[in-house]
């Protein structure tokens, strides 16, 4: 498909805006593809779908649970919806209809929830969504993506459409620190991408912390010397056990960092193949203390919950500090 | 789509079956929803025996008028209809509720042939109908769907967003029924939650509104027929029925939404079915 | 105080004589031996020595004097300690122990034996015997640097108290019993024998066979040649590869 969004499309246009973009290209060859959005064509920008296909977009008003049960009934139909709201209310308000409706049936309906985490920050914990994660992650049949920046979004749509199946795709508002200069880097649902490589410590992350991630490695390589493997875990699931095994095994320090409660999410996920694979290692989840969010600029927030390239870098440095070591003994071996 | 004489004792005759099916069902799991498959099997009956094109070797025949039973919990009714088609077999009923069986209370459309959605968890349903009605619009199709909502049900509210949007598309193609058997788990719907004036909220929500015997095939026929060619306006027909019509001991009685029989109660039931047969029939004759 | 001989003269007690116990039990010049075998040294910070439990031919490394030693080879001075280890002087130490010349004999013939092998200008033919000098050697030399450091050398010790738990691996395909590993923590050294195997060290020295290990070891080979050919591989951080190289040149100077 001739599909290919550059770092410099990132900077012209917000991840959501780049969402609806290559929503439309594809929708040219594919009359499968329809719309929903519940009163927020404008701030998902899923309102360019509207403009170049009128007759394929729908806007459901005030009313997630209608939408959400509307697309599942378009996707019983043979076509493919994708809907658009806000995550907090994808994943709470119209959770039930997510949950029997779409998941329980599991239709092919793809749903987009922007202004995730804490990116909303000046409308408070109402449109804060920060457990989203944990929430849709346990629905079964599934598939919960959190691109790190608007040229993965534009691969996870691309993704989205050869994928059969119900899935989540989770942006924020705005515009997202570029992390990826093209779209030609082997994207695949349920695969990790090793942004920098390094054998002290694994960082993972998704969404806004891929790119806190990324600088923070870069800078405590050139201040100390420690070398961080960094991790892009888009698809929190299916997560890439494997890819996850080989950093405990590796680098035996793991830091997950999203913008999302530490309960559940993607540190959650993490925890859950760490334990399972009975290797021992150090481990601490970043992200929300299981404390709602204060109101503020995003950027001041991420600081705020720790998970800006500072606080990451705060948090390597506590980590390397903790022995997992069984055995306290340094005499040589004779 | 007149009904003569004829069909309607031909549905009459249908619709008994059904019923005497629906108690040995209950009986053979050992308890059911036995009052709310009972209000609900006439109006279940005209719509699968006269006015549904559907087709009997095939279930998902992508031309097919849906059914969409938003009041999941009648299933237990609903199955021995998929039963007398063919869709699932007679034996399997037998099944119901029992492990690793593919029929339960609430039906798996991805394990029951026939059945259009998922339903169970009340208020989805018509949201439901209202997407396969839009898809049929877009792709220029012209099957129905027809969806079924219990009356408690309309409390949810996520019923009346759909409703809005039902009248915001003027989506003629969904055809809205609520089995009004004015009874609830707690208690008779006006006591819990009152709904009245019901018709008028309907009317309210951009509906044409018209409330029928729930248990007169000919009303019943008469107000779909009108509504399927109704084009300005989506209609919404409320069939005002008996909470376990049929069976004496369950008639009218909300404690009946649902209930364990045993072969005694199981052959009283068959008894009074019988003579609510007889008299049904005698109705439809003499008239 | 002769800062080198210090240095030297441990050393050789606590990353070289140790070795023998690799020799003995190659060579089982102990047979089924009960004993206690002990080689010391008098110096200005008084008596040092390691000895060797013996039993039933097996020997287990003590890196301290013991009073009750069968038999003890000791030098009264480091000098003469120093030079002999290093093959310069023939002059024998004081023999405690005559009375028991099986476990005197023993301990002579595994001293030589070892001193054969390390200061081998060519090397061995056999591959049992190969793969023998690569282990005394990867051994003595992770135990060297591990030992510098616990003895504050300047150059070891600035590394080691920066660093972040990381573990530097020695190693030759295919033989894993002949590898050695060095865990370096802030400031604290552990050397250890094998391959170390709860995760991946942060860096392995890794020879694609006996023969290239033995170049390097030996001196007879070329490090940059051996890499081109990734007979030698610096697998991890390969910037740290030319330091650990320095740390195990720094080890030989004393020793050689």
């Amino acid at each position: 498909m001739g599909i290919t969004y550059t770092s410099l499309d990132t900077t012209k246009l917000s991840t959501a805006e780049i969402y609806a973009k290559v929503l439309c290209d594809l929708a040219e060859d594919d009359e499968r593809i329809v719309a929903i959005t519940a009163d927020l064509a404008k701030s998902t920008k899923i309102g360019a779908f509207h403009e170049r296909f009128p007759e394929r977009f729908y806007n459901v008003g005030i009313a997630e649970q209608n939408m959400f049960g509307i697309a599942a009934g378009m996707a019983k139909c043979g076509l493919i919806p994708f809907t658009a709201t806000f995550a907090i209310f994808n994943s709470c308000r119209g959770l039930d209809q997510v949950h029997t409706d779409i998941c329980y049936q599991n239709l092919n309906v793809k749903m987009l929830g922007t202004h995730a985490g804490t990116s909303f920050g000046q409308a408070g914990t109402t449109h804060h969504s920060t457990e989203d994660i944990a929430i849709m992650r346990s629905m079964a049949n599934l598939t919960v993506i959190v691109p790190a920046d608007g040229t993965e979004t534009a691969n996870v749509v691309k993704a989205a459409i050869e994928h059969e199946g119900p899935m989540y795709i989770r942006i924020n508002r705005g515009f997202d620190q570029v992390v990826y200069d093209s779209m030609d880097y082997d994207f695949q649902i349920g695969k990790a991408v090793t942004l920098n490589e390094g054998s002290d410590l694994t960082i993972i992350a998704c969404g806004s912390a891929v790119f806190s991630a990324l600088q923070a490695a870069r800078e405590i390589e050139a201040q100390s010397g420690i070398k961080a493997r960094v991790l892009d875990m888009h698809t929190i699931k299916p997560i890439d056990a494997d890819a996850l095994r080989k950093a405990v095994h590796d680098t035996r320090r793991i830091i997950t960092a999203e913008d999302h409660n530490v309960i559940g999410g993607l540190g959650g996920a993490v925890a859950e193949v760490i334990a399972e694979s009975g290797m021992a290692c150090a481990f601490k989840r970043l992200g929300l203390q299981d404390k709602f969010s204060p109101i503020g600029y995003h950027e001041d927030l991420m600081s705020h919950h720790g998970i800006d390239t500072n606080g990451i870098i705060n948090a390597v440095e506590e980590l390397l500090k903790m022995d997992f070591e069984e055995d306290e003994d340094w005499e040589d071996e004779v | 789509m007149q009904l003569t004489k004829e069909k309607l004792i031909e549905l009459e005759e249908k619709a008994n079956s059904l019923r005497h099916v629906i108690v040995d069902t209950v009986l053979n799991a050992g308890s059911g929803h036995l009052g709310g498959a009972l209000s609900m099997i006439d109006a279940a009956t005209l719509l699968y025996y006269h006015v549904m094109k559907i087709d009997r070797n095939d279930p998902n025949w992508a031309d097919r008028d849906r059914f969409v039973m938003s009041k999941g919990h009648a299933g237990i009714g609903f199955v021995s209809i998929l039963a007398d088609i063919g869709y699932i077999a007679k034996e399997d009923l037998k099944t119901f509720n029992l492990t690793g069986s593919n029929l339960g209370i609430h039906l798996d459309a991805n394990k029951v042939p026939g059945v259009d959605a998922s339903t169970g968890s009340l208020g989805h349903g018509l949201s439901m109908a209202l997407g396969m009605a839009l898809a049929a619009k877009l792709k220029k199709q012209d099957y129905i769907t027809y969806c079924m909502l219990g009356d408690g049900e309309c409390n949810e509210g996520s019923i009346w967003e759909a409703a809005m949007a039902i009248a915001q598309y003027n989506a003629t193609n969904v055809i809205t029924l609520v089995d009004r058997n004015h009874a609830m788990i707690d208690g008779n719907t006006e006591d819990v939650m009152g709904l009245e004036p019901f018709a008028d909220k309907w009317i309210a929500f951009g509906f044409h509104t018209e409330t029928v015997n729930g248990h007169d095939f000919e009303a019943m026929n008469n107000a779909i027929a009108a509504a399927l060619a109704r084009k300005d306006k989506p209609s919404c027909i409320i069939l005002d029925t008996v909470k376990g019509a049929g069976v004496e001991f369950a008639a009218g009685d909300y404690r009946w939404h649902y209930g364990a029989i045993n072969d005694e109660l199981a052959k009283t039931a068959h008894e009074s079915l019988d003579r609510y047969h007889q008299k049904r029939l005698a109705e439809m004759k003499g008239a | 105080m002769n800062k080198a001989n210090f240095y030297s003269t441990r050393l050789f007690l606590n990353a070289v004589i140790p070795v023998m116990k690799e020799i003995n039990q190659e060579y089982g010049y102990f047979g089924n031996r009960n004993c206690k075998v002990q080689i010391s040294v008098d110096t200005s910070e008084g008596r040092l020595g390691t000895h060797f439990v013996v039993e039933d031919g097996k020997m287990n490394t003590v890196l301290a004097c013991t009073d009750d030693a069968d038999v003890t080879f000791h030098f009264p001075n480091e000098e003469h300690f120093i030079n002999f280890f290093k093959g310069k002087s023939t002059k024998l130490p004081k023999i405690k122990g005559l009375g028991k010349p099986g476990i005197v004999v023993a301990t002579f013939r595994t001293l030589l034996k070892m001193s054969a092998l390390l200061g081998a200008k060519e090397p061995p033919k056999e591959e049992a015997v190969k793969a023998l000098v690569v282990k005394l050697f990867f051994y003595l030399l992770s135990t060297g640097i591990s030992q510098l450091n616990k003895l504050g050398h300047e150059d070891v010790v600035n590394w080691t108290k920066t660093s972040p738990n990381r573990v530097y691996g020695w190693s030759v395909d295919g033989y894993e019993e002949a590898g050695a590993y060095l865990r370096v923590k802030a400031g604290k050294t552990k050397a250890a024998r094998g391959m170390y195997t709860r995760s991946q060290p942060f860096f392995t020295m890794r020879f694609a066979d006996l023969d290239s290990a033995l170049a390097i070891l030996l001196s007879t080979g070329d490090l940059l040649q051996l890499t081109a050919e990734k007979k030698l591989i610096m697998e991890g951080a390969p910037e740290y590869g030319a330091q650990i190289g320095d740390y195990m040149m720094l080890v030989g100077s004393y020793v050689q």
